[in-house]
């Protein structure tokens, strides 16, 4: 205890003194940021409908708010009972993401991933992501010892199989990657050895090879992993959307073309622009300086989430806050590496960011996740 | 804290982020620094290029969901202005020589000046199709012009209720800028009158539209989306097809025997009877069955965009303004439609009662009038005592004229501003005022007041000399005459409430908007909500002497109904002769008809079609006997008020 501040002891024991304000501005600034973004990727096409040019931003606005309460919620409550409660949010989750499947759930453009409810969509998926972080921190923090068994390992992969299975059907590639992103994020920094990554490694190999040869994987998905490769091949399918996004990003240049002002963004080459393409409105009207300020503030994000992962007083708080920075990292590079052309295009959202309000709220249960260990780390 | 080995295992997870992120920013300089000239010719050469796929506008239906108004695809030329340039000259003499339009009428549809100059203007619709392909493969010989196929109104009736209906035109720009028309382009066509406006938003469907890509030299690279047209809802109407019809033809051949009469006042010309109107309502509902004007229109005119010179020579004053709807729009003195409006007050408020016998002789003079100004009845015949109701009969203005003085005497200065009892009873039956139904141009009419007097001879001091309200001006107004306006809307709306009780119904003549499946979206509710002050008593005393109107030898439409089988149909009404300065009389009829369970009211007016009993009143009968299935009678009046 730092009794050289004065403070009395029992006031340096109360969490709200321990909240993380730069992890709170970060996650608040991408929010904005997204907000603005929405509303320039959306007005134009909306009022050409004759709707309220406002209504998508309306929308991410109110789901903000709410996501603000469930910041509060999430860092309330000690998180270690979340360590109690992880196996049922877990078979829960699981249970979601079958009932999606029924037809309960929606289909859109060929995937079936969410429910309709009040007029919302609600993804299932977006919300598996955390509950599989919890789900693993759980199962990992029980395990004693500094190194982790092959069995260990293939024991926490098993975890993590289940709802990667189930999303990869739905189907939903890029939430699988993420998915395994979590996994490896948490197994690495779980203490997992080097080789049995690599065994684990090649068993994944090995199933997407054979997926692909059962015909698991659909028609659109090889196109696009084809279009990854040559861009140019076919520009009015699915090469279209990568070569449109680079072409807005690099129109951008180095200072961009000024809010609202993007004419890729206000034509609508780029499609889906709201959602998984909103980095390509970034891009295009703040330039190559708008874009570094953006990165900026998903390293800031990062940051906090290892600093708090190394602050934690017991290993299931770092584990949750492992898996909340590995979610985040290879959501960012995935989502901005499919705009830039690095990554193959698969549906995963800008966090705080991209239109959608499932994704914001799981990314909100994230960051009360994340307060919530800070906090409590000296009692 | 964490242990030392979770914080290398941090550590090293936290480089492989600091990796991605270099990543990207290496990308991110290559596309927007290094790569920037070429993404920015790139972006500069896309464009889009929109094309409208236009929503077929909702049909127009009448009651039996017959199609009054629907819609057809039609071939137009169009001409672009910024694209036509220094060919205009040639391209238009070989338009003109191709679908036979003079070239100076080209020229002037081309001039449109309510069409931006980026847009292109329809020069010719309805074009062959021969023609419209000739153009097509000859693009060279007719630079900028181009063939669109729109679709476009079409009426399977011909002029049938054309002032219900109105017509499309391009948008004003006072509605452009009224927010309820947010959506609209300066191109789009919007229902001028007639229920075509008053219905605007539910039969406007939502226009497509087809995405194109586009490259900077114009070519297509492909289509990059579409959003399908969604059509317009139908309106279903009360009119009725059928009943329309008898009302327009009955007004037509009763104007056109009427120009075979001679004028009565001045038997060296005929009548002139230059326009009028019919109303067919049920009193019950105030649903409008038929709303016949004359002279009327083609609708069908406004498809193609036509040129102010056209207009005027069609629609002006040379042809009697054949667009405006008379029903609604003509304010006419009522003449002694008026007086069982007048009869009803008056037995309310005290001035008669319905058993006393009042003397009608040829004149009558406001007592003590120190300019002994004389008011005549209608005939020079002394006809006797009768009581008020044969005077509703007989139509005697003298027994009228001095219940008029009476509100005077009792009532002058009225006591209760602002409106004293007789301008408040006819208020009540709804004279004065709009009677709020679904169509464009309603006037309200008038009732004068002594404040309408002041203010209006303040504003024009020459057309009206007098301000000050004169014993005269009450005289005046017991038989409908003096300043009093009504149209045949309100007169057919007040005397539905003589028929139905003292219940008065808005008018109204849409009936439900539906899906293009059938489906009713919405029904257009009838609202019953105005009551007559007056007692049950003193409604059925007037309706009764109505009918004495046309039954009884006496009555001034005896001649007019003789024959009709009036043990199978109930009839009622009244005869009015309005006089009209430097006019021919108005002739008035207001009916009322009851059999096999379904009541009518029917209203005629003709301008300049002599006394009430001469024209209107035949014209009545014939639409009633049409109405119940009568065989027709001839045209015949009579001269009587």
């Amino acid at each position: 205890m730092d009794l050289v501040s004065g403070r009395a002891f029992s006031a340096e024991r109360r969490p709200i003194r321990h909240l993380d304000p730069v992890l709170l501005i970060a996650a608040f600034g991408l929010s904005i940021v997204g907000i603005l973004m929405v509303y320039s990727a959306t007005h134009q096409s909306l009022a050409a409908q004759h709707l309220d040019p406002a209504l998508y931003v309306k929308k991410q606005t109110t789901f903000l708010v709410l996501g603000a309460v469930v910041v509060m919620l999430a860092a309330t409550f000690d998180y270690r009972f979340a360590k109690v409660y992880a196996g049922l949010i877990y078979v829960g989750m699981l249970f979601l993401l079958l009932a999606v499947r029924t037809p309960l759930g929606t289909t859109v453009q060929g995937s079936q991933r969410w429910f309709q409810l009040f007029g919302f969509q609600v993804t299932p998926s977006e919300y598996m992501k955390v509950s599989l972080i919890l789900m693993l921190a759980a199962f990992l923090s029980e395990l004693r010892g500094q190194e982790r068994t092959l069995e260990d390992v293939f024991r926490a992969t098993a975890i993590a199989a289940l709802p990667m299975a189930l999303v990869f059907i739905q189907p939903d590639i890029g939430t699988t990657m993420v998915l395994a992103a979590v996994l490896v994020g948490v197994l690495v920094v779980a203490g997992a050895r080097m080789r049995h990554l690599g065994i684990l490694a090649l068993t994944a190999v090995l199933l997407i090879f054979g997926a692909f040869q059962l015909h698991i994987v659909k028609d659109y998905q090889i196109q696009r992993l084809i279009s990854f490769a040559d861009p140019t091949a076919d520009l009015s399918a699915s090469g279209y959307n990568r070569a449109q996004a680079e072409i807005a990003i690099g129109a951008g240049g180095l200072t961009g073309r000024g809010y609202l002002q993007g004419t890729q963004t206000n034509l609508d080459f780029v499609p889906e622009q709201h959602t998984d393409f909103i980095f390509t409105v970034v891009g295009e009207e703040f330039g190559f300086v708008g874009s570094m300020l953006l990165l900026f503030l998903f390293s800031i994000l990062i940051w906090r989430a290892f600093r708090i992962a190394m602050l934690s007083r017991d290993p299931f708080g770092t584990y949750v806050a492992a898996g909340v920075a590995s979610m985040f990292a290879i959501q960012v590079f995935v989502n901005i590496g499919m705009t830039l052309g690095i990554m193959p295009i698969t549906g995963i959202p800008l966090p705080f960011v991209s239109y959608g309000g499932s994704s914001l709220l799981a990314n909100c249960a994230c960051v009360g996740m994340l307060l919530n260990v800070h906090m409590r780390r000296f009692n | 804290m964490t242990d030392g080995r979770t914080g290398v295992r941090l550590r090293a997870l936290a480089g492989l982020v600091v990796f991605m992120f270099a990543a990207l920013t290496t990308r991110l300089w290559f596309l927007q620094v290094l790569a920037y000239d070429q993404n920015a010719k790139s972006a500069s050469e896309n464009a889009v290029h929109l094309v409208d796929i236009p929503a077929p506008r909702g049909r127009i239906l009448d009651d039996r969901g017959n199609v009054l108004v629907g819609n057809r695809l039609s071939l137009q030329v169009r001409i672009d202005r910024q694209v036509i340039g220094d060919a205009t000259e040639g391209v238009l003499f070989r338009l003109s020589e191709l679908l036979g339009v003079k070239v100076k009428t080209l020229v002037a549809r081309m001039d449109d000046t309510r069409y931006s100059s980026a847009d292109p203007v329809p020069v010719a619709v309805d074009v062959q199709k021969r023609d419209a392909y000739y153009i097509m493969e000859h693009p060279k010989e007719f630079q900028g012009v181009d063939i669109a196929k729109v679709p476009v109104r079409t009426y399977p009736e011909g002029s049938l209720a054309a002032h219900v209906l109105g017509y499309l035109s391009l948008i004003t720009p006072a509605k452009l800028a009224d927010p309820s028309f947010a959506g609209y382009g300066q191109n789009d066509l919007v229902g001028q009158t007639g229920v075509e406006s008053v219905y605007e938003h539910d039969l406007r469907g939502t226009n497509g539209v087809v995405k194109y890509r586009v490259n900077s030299a114009g070519r297509n690279l492909g289509e990059i989306g579409q959003v399908n047209p969604t059509p317009g809802n139908d309106l279903k109407l009360t009119i009725d097809a059928n009943i329309q019809r008898l009302a327009e033809d009955s007004l037509a051949a009763g104007i056109k025997y009427a120009r075979t009469v001679p004028d009565s006042s001045n038997p060296t010309q005929n009548l002139h009877a230059t326009g009028g109107a019919v109303i067919v309502m049920d009193p019950t509902t105030g649903a409008i069955e038929a709303m016949a004007n004359y002279p009327t229109f083609q609708p069908s005119i406004f498809v193609r965009s036509i040129t102010d010179a056209e207009y005027q020579s069609r629609f002006s004053a040379s042809t009697n303004y054949p667009l405006l709807n008379r029903a609604i729009g003509g304010q006419y003195a009522p003449g002694s439609t008026f007086k069982p409006f007048v009869a009803l007050s008056a037995l309310y408020r005290g001035f008669a009662n319905m058993s006393t016998s009042y003397p009608c002789p040829p004149t009558y003079m406001v007592p003590g009038d120190p300019n002994k100004q004389v008011f005549s009845n209608w005939t020079t015949a002394n006809l006797g005592y009768m009581t008020l109701a044969g005077a509703l009969v007989r139509s005697c203005d003298t027994i009228f004229y001095p219940l008029g003085y009476d509100y005077w005497r009792t009532y002058y200065p009225p006591t209760v501003p602002p409106h004293e009892p007789l301008e408040k009873d006819l208020g009540s039956d709804g004279f004065g005022e709009h009677t709020g139904v679904d169509l464009v141009g309603e006037q309200p009419g008038r009732i004068p007041s002594p404040e309408w007097k002041a203010s209006i001879h303040e504003q024009f001091p020459k057309s009206f000399p007098e301000g000050q309200w004169f014993p005269g001006d009450f005289v005046n107004m017991s038989i409908g005459q003096g300043d009093t306006l009504v149209t045949p809307l309100q007169l057919a709306t007040a005397f539905s409430g003589i028929m139905n009780d003292g219940n008065i119904c808005v008018p109204h003549v849409g009936l439900d908007v539906q899906q293009p499946t059938g489906k009713v979206v919405r029904n257009i509710r009838s609202h019953c909500n105005r009551t007559m002050p007056y007692t049950q008593a003193q409604i059925s005393y007037v309706r009764d002497a109505l009918a004495g109107v046309v039954s009884s030898p006496s009555g001034t439409a005896a001649y007019a109904f003789r024959g009709f089988p009036f043990s199978q149909v109930w009839v009622a009404g009244k005869t009015g002769t309005a006089q009209v300065f430097g006019k021919q009389d108005t002739s008035w009829f207001a009916g009322m008809a009851k059999a096999q369970g379904k009541e009518y009211v029917v209203v005629a007016v003709v301008e300049q079609g002599g006394h009430g009993s001469t024209t209107a009143a035949p014209i009545v009968r014939h639409v009633i006997e049409g109405l119940y299935g009568l065989p027709f009678s001839p045209f015949a009046g009579s001269v009587a008020d």
